[in-house]
């Protein structure tokens, strides 16, 4: 048996197919990624070395880069905050209701699994200027406001537009995620506390919170690097416009480096971007993650 | 409980209901709303935008499925996420039954590496794959695209199923290697069929993650007839379009079978999805 489970050619047999592709897909291009980043490099020429020169650039000339970090931050603060609240709402309603539970679960979950392409679209022409929501108002006499086209204010109107439809379109995941924990709850505990006096609420507070704290970190980490890689639901809304108001660090690296092919310097975007993932999930693993409660 | 205590809980009951019905129709309403406009005539939309289509428009829909090149582009979405679906399976696993199960040195440290895979956003990637596909003719192909999916759904497919073969118990193949079976075919005969949970989870990720994938498939492909459907559509209903209820239609053949197997199977889907999820 040891002898079988220790035989060395089968264990070549059964890694290397995914040790290659792994390696060659992504090991490889990752480290070429990031000694790109450091290089005049694009369509026609050969890469050359030229220092920190992309991240200067980056930092100091280029608008677009900037509001594309402030953004991409913006939409990452959201994300987390948001999920995690309605997230927990949901999951705590939904737990308490008998009747209907999959149902609203059910249609709540729909969206994740439907591309955010095609939603993104779906919403786009909702937020038209003549179509979906403003040709209801129009119906009051009310004239609505250029929803995916307004310039104004630090966070501009169609960042809160975008952010709200990737809350729509997510939060079933996190709802999932923290149901799943809640229900693995020991109803034992509840009874007990309710016998000591404890109201629903207080109950929620000081049994569920505590006792799914692990989830949160999960689901919290989840959302913060799918908002940092966030691409499909802008690219498809608003393309980054008007005049790169809404764009993304994804969006600003697809434009410089398949729309401009600066590939050294869309490199250089990918490295800040891997990194911002790296940094992320390390803090929300130091600061949140806790152990595992006996339940 | 006392009895107004009861009635009051009645109550909150009632609002809850409220609360998440209103929420459901937030949920149904976008998605009805397309489906209406695609069967209307696109003169009436914005003449006489809330009466019911005269006659349903039909057309809307051939014409999206073959000028928009959707139904190229459906068949090019199931081939690619098909083919990268079982390939993933069989690779994910093995690699998976190989460190979850047999024993030597660097098991641990291989996982390690598989893992660090689910941190990396795919723009990372993309470029110097993209250069090095191109030099190798694999861009406009749909191995170029069934390679980098198939790497980018392993690390999650090998972390769930080594969970799984290392919950199995020792001493089923213990016994089946005193009857003389082999490695290979306790992996085929014994781990594969017992893990039929963790397959199905894993398979589930990996397809509906990428069915639903579009910056690589709009980087490596330019060619018409070999776009995925995220591509085709994202194309089709652009600004130089302005027939609005075919761009609805093509939204809505985009998003129905999806739409169709959800329904059908939703509480596994959601469940898989979920274990899977927490699992990551």
């Amino acid at each position: 048996m040891d002898k079988l489970l220790r035989d060395k050619k089968a264990i070549f047999v059964f890694v290397a197919p995914a040790f290659l592709l792994f390696t060659f897909v992504l090991f490889i291009p990752i480290c070429q990624s990031v000694y790109y980043s450091f290089c005049e490099y694009n369509a026609l020429t050969k890469p050359k070395f030229i220092g920190f020169e992309n991240y200067r650039q980056l930092f100091t000339i280029d608008r677009t880069m900037k509001i594309a970090l402030k953004n991409s931050m913006f939409f990452l603060i959201f994300s987390v905050v948001t999920q995690l609240i309605a997230g927990l709402v949901l999951a705590a309603l939904l737990t308490n209701i008998k009747k209907g539970r999959d149902f609203f679960k059910n249609v709540y979950y729909l969206p994740c699994v439907l591309s955010s392409a095609a939603l993104g679209l779906l919403w786009m022409f909702v937020f038209t200027p003549k179509l979906g929501i403003n040709q209801v108002l129009a119906q009051f006499g009310i004239k609505g406001p250029l929803w995916l086209m307004d310039t104004k204010g630090f966070i501009i109107l169609p960042m809160w537009v975008i952010a709200s439809v990737s809350l729509w379109q997510y939060v079933g995941q996190s709802m999932m995620l923290y149901m799943a924990q809640i229900s693995g709850i020991s109803n034992s505990l509840y009874e007990a506390s309710y016998i000591d006096g404890c109201t629903k609420a207080q109950s929620f507070r000081y049994i569920t919170l505590p006792l799914i704290r692990p989830m949160v970190a999960t689901a919290m980490s989840l959302n913060a690097i799918g908002s940092l890689k966030f691409f499909d639901l802008i690219f498809n809304m608003t393309e980054g416009g008007p005049n790169h108001m809404t764009d993304v660090l994804a969006t600003h690296l697809y434009q410089q480096g398949f729309k401009y092919f600066k590939y050294g310097y869309a490199s250089a975007i990918g490295t800040i971007l891997l990194v911002l993932c790296l940094i992320v999930t390390f803090i929300i693993n130091k600061f949140v993650k806790v152990d595992n409660y006996e339940m | 409980m006392s009895k107004s205590g009861k009635k009051k809980s009645k109550i909150s009951t009632k609002v809850i209901y409220v609360f998440l019905s209103i929420l459901a129709v937030v949920y149904l309403l976008p998605l009805l709303w397309v489906i209406y406009v695609s069967l209307k005539d696109d003169k009436t939309l914005f003449v006489s935008p809330w009466a019911l289509p005269e006659h349903l428009m039909i057309e809307n829909y051939s014409f999206a499925w073959t000028a928009g090149k959707l139904g190229v582009a459906t068949l090019n979405s199931a081939i690619v996420c098909g083919v990268t679906l079982l390939l993933c399976l069989l690779v994910g696993s093995m690699a998976a039954f190989a460190i979850g199960r047999m024993r030597w040195k660097l098991s641990g440290a291989m996982m390690t590496y598989f893992l660090t895979g689910m941190m990396i956003p795919v723009h990372c990637i993309l470029i110097p794959v993209f250069t090095r596909f191109s030099k190798m003719h694999l861009t406009n192909s749909l191995t170029g695209l069934i390679l980098p999916y198939l790497t980018l759904s392993l690390p999650i497919t090998i972390f769930i199923m080594t969970g799984f073969f290392q919950s199995l118990p020792n001493e089923l193949f213990e016994s089946a290697c005193i009857d003389g079976c082999s490695i290979y075919r306790s992996f085929t005969h014994i781990a594969l069929p017992l893990s039929r949970t963790g397959l199905f989870v894993t398979g589930l990720m990996t397809f509906v993650a990428n069915w639903n994938e579009l910056l690589l498939a709009m980087v490596f492909i330019s060619d018409d007839n070999k776009k995925t459907l995220p591509v085709s559509l994202s194309k089709f209903v652009g600004p130089y379009n302005t027939n609005y209820s075919q761009m609805f239609a093509a939204i809505v053949i985009a998003i129905i079978p999806t739409i169709v197997v959800y329904c059908m199977f939703s509480n596994q889907i959601v469940d898989g999805l979920t274990a899977g999820a927490v699992k990551g």
